[in-house]
C-alpha cells in the first residue's frame, strides 16, 4: 500500500530515523514495535503526512495517495465541542453531509460504544472516553489506512478489551492498519505484521505469523534441579539452556531431545512433561532490540 | 474542498468567536468607536470615516490573523489537517476566518460610527473593495508574521524585503549618491590600474546615477506603493478616479502573490504543532 524508501529524519543533528525502507501491505494491521525514542512517532507522522522526510521518498503502491485517518497519542480535542459536533465536522472534512453525515457519525459512535455521551462536551469526557472518541474519528469516512498511536494506553482492562475489539472489525473490513503500541500482548492478539524499530533504525520486519514461526523451540520439565547436569547436558550440545528444573532446548538441538532425555533418565531424573513451544513476541523484540 | 474549508472556516471562527480573545477584540472594537468616532460629538467627515475605518480593519485583521493562526497551530488539530488532501485549504480557512471576523467587528464599528456621523451616499459603495482587500493583505502579511506558515525565515524575508522596498523608496537619492560615490571610487581605480575604458564606465553610471537614474529608481519603488498612495488621494479628493480605482485589485493582487508564497511555505513544512 504504501513504499517507504531510504526515509532519514534529521532533527538537527539527532536523526530520528536512518535510512529507513518499508512496505506496508495493503490489509494488514501492522504492529509497530520499538523502545521510546525508537522513531515510532515520528514514521507515523511521516505517514501521516505532517512530517517531510530530510532524505528518501515515501509513495503510494497505487497512483493515489490513500484517505488516513489518524489517532494521535496525545488525547487533545477541541474541549469546547460536543463529542457529537467533533465527529460531525469530522465527517464534513470527509465530503459526508447531512444525513451521510449522521448515518457515519451514528455508527462510528456505536462501533466504540460512545452513544451514550454523544451530548457530552469533550471537555467533561473521561481518558477511555476520549480514547473511544479518538477511535471514532479514524473510523468516519471509511478511510484507507487508519494510523492508530497508542491506540489503548491509559485504559483498563475491559476498555482495552474493547479497543482490541473495534480494532477487530475495522480489520475485517479488509482496510490497513498502523498500530504503535508498548503492549507487546495487544500487537501478537491483533497484528498481522510486525515492523520492530530501534534508534531510528528498523531490526525487523516480516508477517506476524512468520516472526513467531522462528526459533520454536522444547522445554523439558524434570523433576529435579539440573544444574548438576549442565556438562553432562552441554557436552552434547551447547544449544540449550537450564532454568531450574527446565531444560531448553533451542530449534538447532530439537533433533538431539530423545538423547538428551535419556541421559536425564540414566542419571535417576524423572521427565515430568515436554512443551513444544513457538518463540513469543516479547522474546523475538527482546533478542531484536538488544 | 469547497465543503472542507468551509467546516474549517466555521470551526476556526466559532473558537476565534466565542472565546476570551474574542471578548477582548469585542471590547477594543467597542473602545475604538468610542475613543473615534465619540457618539456625543459625531464625526461626519466622510474622509475620516473611510480612513479610520478602513486602518481598524487593517490592525483588525492583523491582529485576528496571529490569534487565530495561534489557535491553528495547536495539537488538537492534527487529526483534521491528516484529513485534508491539501495543506492550502488549512491555511485558506484560517485566512477567511480572519476575514470573516474583522468585517463583523470592521461591520459593528461602522453601523457605529454612523450614530452622528456621515450621511448615507453614493461613496459608501467604494467603501467595500477599499477595506476588503486592506484587510485581506493585512491577513496574509500576518500568515507571513506568524509562527503557523513556517518556522522563522518566512517573516525575514517578506519583512526584510518590505523595509528595504519603504527605506529604498524613502532615503533612493541618498542611496543613489552613496552608490555613485562608490562607483566614482570604483572607477578612480580601475584607470590608476590602467584599465581606461572599464574606468571610464563606471564613471558614466555614477554620473548617471547622481543625474536622472536615482529619480528613476524611486519611480520605479514608488509603483509598488502606488495603491496606498492612490488609496490615500482618492479618499482625500473625495471619490476615486478610474486609475485610483485600481489600487483595491492591486493590493488583492499583492495579497494573492504573498498567498501563494505563504501556500508554498506551508506546504512542505513540519507540522509540530503546540500542545
Amino acid at each position: 500500500m504504501i513504499e517507504i524508501t531510504q526515509v532519514t529524519k534529521l532533527y538537527y543533528d539527532l536523526a530520528a530515523l536512518d535510512n529507513v525502507s518499508l512496505t506496508i501491505p495493503h490489509g494488514e494491521v501492522v504492529g509497530l514495535l520499538g523502545p521510546n525514542g525508537a522513531g515510532k512517532t515520528t514514521l507515523m507522522k511521516i505517514v501521516a503526512g505532517l512530517l517531510q522526510p530530510t532524505r528518501g521518498h515515501i509513495r503510494p503502491s497505487g497512483q493515489v495517495w490513500p484517505s488516513i485517518g489518524y489517532k494521535p497519542e496525545r488525547l487533545l480535542y477541541p474541549n469546547h465541542l460536543r463529542v457529537r459536533d467533533y465527529l460531525l465536522m469530522t465527517a464534513g472534512l470527509s465530503n459526508l453531509s447531512g444525513k451521510r453525515a449522521e448515518a457515519a457519525v451514528d455508527h462510528a459512535l456505536q462501533q466504540v460504544q460512545l452513544n451514550p455521551h454523544a451530548r457530552k462536551r469533550i471537555r467533561q469526557c473521561s481518558k477511555g472516553m476520549r480514547q473511544r472518541l479518538g477511535l471514532a474519528q479514524v473510523l468516519i469516512g471509511r478511510p484507507a489506512l487508519l494510523l492508530l498511536d497508542e491506540p489503548s494506553s491509559g485504559l483498563d482492562l475491559e476498555g482495552q478489551q474493547d479497543i482490541l475489539n473495534t480494532i477487530r472489525q475495522i480489520q475485517a473490513s479488509g482496510r490497513t492498519i498502523i498500530l504503535s503500541s508498548h503492549q507487546l500482548q495487544e500487537v501478537t492478539d491483533i497484528c498481522t505484521y510486525l515492523i520492530i524499530l530501534n534508534e531510528g533504525r528498523v531490526l525487523y520486519q516480516d508477517y506476524m505469523s512468520e516472526a513467531l514461526a522462528i526459533r520454536p523451540h522444547t522445554i523439558i520439565h524434570s523433576d529435579k534441579d539440573l544444574t548438576p547436569m549442565r556438562d553432562l547436558l552441554l557436552r552434547v550440545t551447547p544449544h540449550l539452556t537450564l532454568e531450574g528444573n527446565k531444560l531448553i532446548l533451542e530449534e538447532e538441538a530439537m533433533a538431539l531431545r530423545r538423547q538428551l532425555m535419556v541421559i536425564l533418565l540414566n542419571s535417576d531424573y524423572d521427565i515430568l512433561r515436554v512443551d513444544q513451544k513457538r518463540t513469543t513476541l516479547a522474546e523475538l523484540y527482546k533478542r531484536v532490540v538488544a | 474542498m469547497i465543503r472542507r474549508i468551509w467546516v474549517l472556516t466555521r470551526y476556526l471562527s466559532r473558537r476565534g468567536l466565542l472565546s476570551l480573545n474574542g471578548l477582548l477584540y469585542l471590547i477594543g472594537t467597542l473602545l475604538f468607536w468610542f475613543f473615534f468616532f465619540p457618539p456625543q460629538q459625531g464625526t461626519p467627515n466622510i474622509a475620516n470615516y473611510m480612513l479610520l475605518i478602513g486602518v481598524f480593519g487593517a490592525v483588525m485583521a492583523f491582529l485576528l490573523t496571529l490569534t487565530l493562526a495561534t489557535q491553528a497551530n495547536r495539537a488538537v488539530n492534527y487529526p483534521l489537517l491528516v484529513r485534508l488532501p491539501s495543506r492550502v485549504e488549512y491555511l485558506t480557512a484560517v485566512l477567511l476566518s480572519a476575514l470573516f471576523i474583522t468585517l463583523l467587528l470592521q461591520g459593528l464599528v461602522a453601523l457605529l460610527a454612523l450614530y452622528n456621523g456621515p450621511a448615507f451616499s453614493l461613496r459608501l459603495l467604494e467603501l467595500p473593495p477599499f477595506w476588503l482587500a486592506l484587510n485581506v493583505l493585512a491577513i496574509v502579511l500576518a500568515l507571513h508574521a506568524s509562527d503557523f506558515v513556517t518556522d522563522g525565515w518566512s517573516r525575514v524575508y517578506v519583512y526584510g524585503t518590505l523595509a528595504v522596498l519603504i527605506v529604498s523608496q524613502n532615503g533612493s537619492s541618498l542611496i543613489g549618491q552613496w552608490v555613485a560615490g562608490q562607483l566614482n571610487s570604483f572607477s578612480r581605480y580601475l584607470i590608476r590600474q590602467n584599465m581606461l575604458p572599464a574606468g571610464n564606465r563606471a564613471a558614466e553610471l555614477a554620473n548617471w546615477i547622481q543625474g536622472s537614474g536615482g529619480d528613476g529608481l524611486s519611480n520605479m519603488l514608488g509603483i509598488i506603493f502606488w495603491p496606498f498612495q492612490a488609496t490615500l488621494d482618492a479618499i482625500i479628493q473625495g471619490g476615486f478616479n478610474a486609475v485610483q480605482a485600481l489600487a483595491p485589485a492591486v493590493l488583492l493582487l499583492y495579497a494573492t502573490i504573498l498567498f501563494m508564497l505563504a501556500a508554498d511555505l506551508f506546504a512542505t513544512k513540519d507540522i509540530e504543532f503546540v500542545e
